[in-house]
């Protein structure tokens, strides 16, 4: 009783350091006012990458009125899935995957360390959630329809991506919920503040379970294209090596958005959080080797066990002998040689390739070794289109990002009195 | 700004291998690469591969010339290169010894034997080969398939050496070639009247029955293949009949050519001065000559005659206890017609019945008398070969839809069984009557809507029959009546019916017949049964649409859903099921 | 879980089923079933067709396609390329030179006992009828899923339109509900189709071949590939030679898919009840840790 006296005493003398709202008309204004740009907004950055969105919006516009055929996207009746499927939708999920691991570590296992860049991984795992959520609607042919797979009674419970699009919407939530702390902190909301900082614990544990679910349900939806995958990239239990790939994806991207933020959003962070943070990526990198370890010793496994180490002498050999040295085994090296050395670059480094090495993973199981075998002429590539649109939605993404970065406590500490709530 | 040199050399090589990896990717070609087949008889040349023993290799096959060599070690022999046994007989193996088994031996030995040699010329300044490895492992090899066409020792060849050796030689002892071999006594011997194929014994890959499996087994121990004992046989016995040949003085060789030959066939472009070889013509050592890659026919081998052993001309097939009547076999008409004598005589040349016996037993296989000479699928047996040639074109636009001659799918019937099995000599019956008194021309419109009626040539296909049939032993002999050749579009027609020519509409019935799926409608009899025949005679009329229809009217709707529905809904059987009242 | 439990399954949808049997593709081969509605199937004997091609005309009428040219000069030139399926054809006839001579290979959807791509479909566009057939609608979300869990490579999307289908061979369901047998069927001019119950055309193909030694290879496509179809095939030379995949396996498409689903409502419960306990611990873990480190520093105090 007394404490709560005390915090509202506190939160009172600093009453005038936080906005006040108490209508919807209030949060207007003030999101009003906090939607205008900061600085000068004319960079070459901005010009660009707003011209990416706008020429974006302008082929989405096309995208719409004249299906997805040529000239729009270059898939075919033998690649129904392509750039889109295979960025966003496949390997964006697993650069989400930042989101669940940290969760995992800070809230559960308590290691305090991290906490200051699970809200950075939250917000990119969310975002990263809705922007596929977008590109599933720019991708999917009848996407009036989606509302389909969530209302009425039509559900295809044999499923596999009814059951991983339940899982991003309810995923997209709990993040959402995960991230509220920041919006709280940022309206001045100190009750909702207060009752959504106490059920952090389960919605990191709710958070988990669905991102543990649905990473491994992307591998899941691929598993009954069996005659159409590269036996070396194929496997029943794809689900599970698409799980173990999304740890060291997540934690690669979190690295490689930290190593960003620490130049581009200097203003956000102050010099302890700074000092931290090579402290930080040691540690993460570590988790990262181990995590590389396995996914390695089981893709070799799993590969010998179905009697395809035999393939690896011809074309497609080369190239899954690429992805599983060059851009799994060797950043995984780097990781470990990064973190006994505390060398923050080597590890940056080993993060951009274990990247790529994702990104190419999940578009050989889309598109490169998926009907590997047609000639190149019905072979899939992606256009322009493509490319571009991808960009702009890209572009988006970090736009709003930036925004949110530079208005709500992500990077920066929250106000004090979020930080004596959290105390009590 | 070593590091950034460092950043920047890794990314351009990560980028140079992502790039290389996805125009690997982007250009796998499914369609296999076409070797170039070069023939090995052409200009005497042989592949050196072994890839039996190497299994992937690490450099190009070897194509050796074995001409230039022949030609260069002409005055030395054959000895220089390849071994010699016991009794001076060539052994055409290479290398001359290869110590031991596996890759490296065999390796070492031919290295050992080819650059050897080679370096000996070199230094003796005589013409010499290569010994470096390019040389001989040539790139341009690498896509070379080697292709060795067959020489067959027939009946004609057969006949041939009898002959020559009996007129030229005076000798006619036929064991200069046939023998066999006493397991116990681990001897070859020859007897006269029990000469047998080579293959019996040294055709390594066939499984053969007791007997002679020992004998093979002990073949297969010395290495003695078909393929080396022929070459060892015919051509050291060539090598020494050439010797004979070279011996005889040209005046002698004149007077016999003189009024044969044109004298630029042994003097090509009228050079006097030098001759070409008698085995040129005679006594071939060439490959090519003997590996013609040609089977003689049973046509081209009409006239030779076939070798003699005492065989009879008739044959009773008589099985003891069976109570089948005895079948009178021509074994004269039949060996006429076959290639070989072990096309039939599988196992040694002996009777069938001497292994298979009534009830069957391990001594024939398994295989009772009935099967040996019943089995649909068996070379050897009557019926199995019978159905062989009636799957030739000139056959089988019946006999597609005659069921084969089989216990188990035929109904057996009496005459059937005794057109062979009639426990007397059969004589062969007189040639089928072209026939003047059957329709002329039938008209098919029972189903005419989108396409005009069909005209049938009635008469003039039976008639064709009927010469297809007179020309061949086989069907005359079974076609003894010419409703059997009726029968083969008419098929369900039977001389006991009350109506003999059924028309097709009386049971094949216009629309699907719902409740049997399995019975043929009117269309599909039509279009099976002249199709199916002209497709099966490859015939080159009678295919295309049009050369039976004339186009009526434009097509008319192809599925007729309205006038239909109305009267099948109730009638299914099928439907009902998922649609229970 | 039978077949007809799998039906009942991807019919019924959520209500009505446990959360066990919901994730559960089912498991069954087509041979288990002697009793009961049979699927509904075609039979295509090889040996039959003469690649007349009136069965692409007859489905294009039926289904409302652009009619192809089935001109015999036409028909000279379309055998000279590969053909497969396109959203304006739903059966296409291939021409394979064999060494029985040029073999025509009429095809369309197989229409699987268990489809893979009714499983993969989230808004039960993709139906297996319980008269066997499988048939797209309109709540379709464009996903094409289907396309990629189809082993046959069968539905086609319509690229080229803002309001795109998937089309493929329905096998002429709304003749069937007419009692009318499929338009390709009615068309055959040498009955090489046949269409009846599964279990009848089974009995039918086993006959051709028992009843003509020599003829067929002896293999009914489609009775287990893929766990079964509807569409059986008989050939006289090995299937891989007509343009059949035969390392497709007898495992239904479903359950590839099976066990990912099975284990989501169990890792979905266990695994917060799992990281709340693990937190728990670890928290009290800690607690006691510091206490301890007090005892000891007031220890050290004194």
């Amino acid at each position: 009783m007394a404490g709560e006296k005390l915090e509202t005493i506190a939160v009172e003398q600093k009453t005038e350091d936080r906005p006040q709202i108490n209508s919807f008309g209030d949060f207007w204004d003030y999101f009003k006012k906090e939607l205008k740009p900061r600085g000068n907004p004319a960079t070459a950055f901005n010009v660009l990458s707003g011209s990416a969105i706008i020429f974006g919006a302008i082929l989405l516009l096309i995208r719409f009125t004249t299906g997805l055929g040529q000239p729009v996207t270059n898939l075919s009746q033998s690649f129904p899935w392509g750039l889109w499927m295979g960025f966003y939708v496949m390997s964006g999920a697993a650069f989400a995957g930042g989101g669940y691991v940290l969760a995992f570590i800070v809230y559960i296992l308590g290691v305090d360390k991290y906490r200051p860049l699970l809200r950075a991984a939250v917000l990119n795992a969310l975002l990263f959630y809705v922007f596929c959520s977008v590109i599933m609607v720019i991708a999917f042919g009848r996407w009036w329809n989606i509302p389909n797979v969530f209302l009425g009674n039509q559900f295809g419970a044999s499923s596999v991506l009814l059951v991983v699009m339940w899982l991003f919407l309810l995923y997209i939530l709990t993040s959402a919920f995960e991230f509220s702390p920041a919006v709280a902190e940022w309206l001045g909301k100190v009750k909702m503040r207060k009752t959504v900082g106490s059920l952090a614990m389960g919605a990191a544990a709710l958070g988990i379970t669905l991102s543990v679910l649905h990473q491994a349900g992307l591998g899941a939806l691929m598993v009954m294209a069996k005659a159409k995958i590269h036996p070396l990239w194929y496997s029943e239990m794809l689900p599970w090596m698409f799980l173990i790939s999304s740890v060291y994806a997540g934690l690669a991207m979190v690295i490689f958005e930290a190593s960003i933020s620490t130049k581009v959003f200097t203003d956000q962070m102050d010099d302890e959080n700074r000092q931290a943070r090579s402290d930080v990526l040691v540690g993460l990198a570590r988790i990262c080797g181990g995590a590389i370890f396995a996914y390695f010793c089981l893709d070799i496994i799993l590969a010998q066990s179905e009697g395809d180490l035999g393939l690896v002498r011809n074309r497609m050999g080369y190239w899954w002998l690429l992805e599983i040295v060059g851009l799994v085994a060797v950043p995984g090296l780097m990781f470990i040689h990064g973190a006994q050395k505390k060398n923050p670059v080597t590890i940056q480094a080993a993060s951009v390739i274990a990247l790529i090495g994702i990104l190419m993973n999940r578009y050989n199981s889309v598109f490169l070794a998926y009907n590997w075998n047609l000639p190149f002429a019905e072979k899939y590539y992606p256009s322009a289109v493509e490319f571009l649109i991808a960009i702009g939605v890209v572009c988006l993404q970090i736009w709003v990002f930036r925004w949110i970065i530079n208005r709500l406590p992500v990077m920066r500490k929250g106000p004090e009195w979020a930080a004596k709530i959290d105390k009590n | 700004m070593s590091r950034k040199l460092l950043f920047l050399v890794i990314s351009v090589i990560y980028l140079v291998l992502i790039a290389f990896g996805l125009t690997l990717v982007y250009s796998i070609d499914t369609s296999k690469p076409v070797k170039q087949t070069v023939s090995m008889a052409k200009d005497n040349k042989i592949s050196i591969a072994h890839t039996e023993i190497f299994g992937r290799l690490q450099r190009p096959q070897v194509v050796f010339d074995h001409k230039k060599h022949e030609d260069a070690y002409r005055k030395e022999g054959c000895s220089v290169c390849h071994p010699v046994n016991d009794k001076k007989q060539v052994i055409f193996t290479f290398p001359k010894q290869v110590r031991g088994k596996g890759r490296k031996v065999l390796m070492k030995a031919y290295h050992d034997e080819c650059i050897d040699c080679h370096k000996k010329s070199a230094a003796e300044s005589k013409p010499t080969g290569p010994v470096t490895c390019n040389n001989c492992h040539k790139k341009e090899f690498a896509r070379l398939r080697m292709n060795y066409p067959v020489a067959e020792f027939d009946f004609y060849d057969h006949n041939k050496h009898v002959r020559v050796m009996k007129e030229k030689f005076g000798k006619s002892d036929c064991g200069q070639c046939h023998h066999t071999y006493d397991v116990k006594d681990k001897k070859i011997s020859y007897s006269k009247g029990a000469e047998e194929s080579c293959y019996y014994c040294h055709d390594l890959n066939k499984k053969r029955g007791p007997e002679f499996a020992a004998i093979t087994k002990a073949a297969a121990e010395k290495g003695l293949s078909v393929e080396r004992i022929s070459h060892q046989s015919c051509l050291n016995c060539h090598l020494e009949y050439r010797t004979a040949y070279e011996q005889v003085p040209n005046e002698q060789v004149h007077k016999i050519h003189r009024e044969k030959v044109a004298c630029n066939v042994c003097h090509p472009s009228n050079d006097f001065k030098h001759a070409a070889s008698c085995t040129d013509c005679h006594i071939p050592l060439d490959c090519a000559k003997c590996h013609t890659g040609k089977y003689r026919t049973v046509e081209e081998l009409k006239d030779v005659p076939r070798p003699d052993r005492g065989q009879k001309d008739m044959v009773s097939l008589d099985t003891r206890n069976a109570r089948m009547k005895s079948v009178s076999f021509s074994h004269k008409a039949h060996q006429a017609d076959s290639r070989t004598c072990r096309g039939c005589h599988h196992e040694g040349l002996r009777a069938c019945a001497s292994c298979h016996s009534l009830t069957g037993g391990p001594e024939g296989n398994g295989i009772n008398v009935a099967s040996a000479y019943h089995s649909v699928f068996a070379g050897q047996s009557c019926t199995g070969c019978h159905n062989k040639i009636k799957a030739n074109k000139e056959c089988a636009g019946c006999h597609y839809y005659v069921s084969a001659m089989n216990i188990e799918t035929m109904n057996s019937k009496k005459d059937t069984c005794a057109s062979c099995h009639a426990g007397k000599q059969m004589s062969m019956p007189k040639p089928l009557p072209y026939s003047g008194s059957v329709k002329e021309d039938v008209q098919i419109d029972v189903l005419a809507k989108e396409f005009g009626a069909a005209s049938f040539p009635h008469r003039d296909v039976l008639n064709k029959l009927v010469r297809i049939s007179n020309d061949s032993k086989l069907a005359t002999y079974f076609h003894r009546d010419i409703q059997t050749l009726c029968k083969g579009c008419h098929h369900q027609s039977s001389s006991s019916a009350e109506v003999q020519m059924p028309q097709c509409r009386n049971c094949h019935m216009a629309d699907n017949d719902r409740h049997h799926i399995n019975k043929t409608r009117l269309i599909s009899a039509y279009h099976r049964q002249c199709l199916g025949c002209h497709e099966k005679m490859e015939m080159t009329k009678g295919i295309k649409c049009s050369e039976c229809h004339k186009k009526n009217t434009a097509p008319l709707e192809i599925t007729q859903l309205k006038n239909q529905n109305v009267v099948r809904q109730n009638t299914s059987t099928i439907l009902n099921a998922w649609h229970p009242k | 879980m039978d077949r007809r439990t799998f039906l009942k399954i991807i019919g019924t949808g959520i209500a009505g089923s446990t959360a066990g049997n919901l994730m559960t593709p089912g498991k069954s081969s087509a041979a288990d079933s002697a009793s009961g509605p049979e699927f509904y199937g075609i039979l295509v004997d090889t040996t039959r067709c003469i690649g007349c091609r009136r069965c692409e005309l007859a489905c294009a009428e039926v289904n409302g396609l652009p009619k192809p040219d089935i001109s015999e000069t036409a028909n000279e030139t379309v055998f000279k390329s590969p053909r497969q399926l396109t959203e304006t054809q739903y059966t296409v006839t291939g021409s394979f030179t064999t060494e029985k001579g040029t073999i025509f290979v009429p095809r369309r959807c197989m229409h699987c006992n268990q489809p893979g791509c009714v499983a993969a479909c989230p808004v039960k566009a993709m139906k297996k009828r319980p008269s066997g057939h499988v048939t797209w609608d309109s709540d379709c979300i464009g996903c094409r899923l289907c396309m990629v869990s189809c082993p046959f490579d069968v539905p086609k999307f319509e690229y080229g339109k803002a309001v795109p289908n998937i089309q493929k061979c329905n096998l002429c369901w709304e003749r069937f509900t007419q009692g009318v047998l499929p338009g390709c069927v009615e068309a055959c001019p040498t009955q090489a189709l046949i269409a009846g119950t599964r279990r009848d055309i089974l009995d039918e193909a086993k006959r051709r071949i028992a009843a003509n030694p020599g003829r067929y290879v002896e293999h009914i496509y489609g009775e287990y590939e893929a766990g079964g179809t509807s569409h059986l095939y008989l050939s006289a030379v090995p299937f891989d030679q007509i343009g059949f995949r035969q390392d497709l396996g007898t495992k239904p498409y479903p359950e590839y898919s099976s066990f990912y689903l099975k284990s989501v409502p169990f890792v979905a419960t266990l695994t917060p009840l799992l990281m709340l306990a693990v937190g728990a611990a670890v928290k009290s873990g800690r607690n006691g840790l510091e206490k301890r480190e007090e005892k000891h520093e007031e220890k050290g105090k004194h």
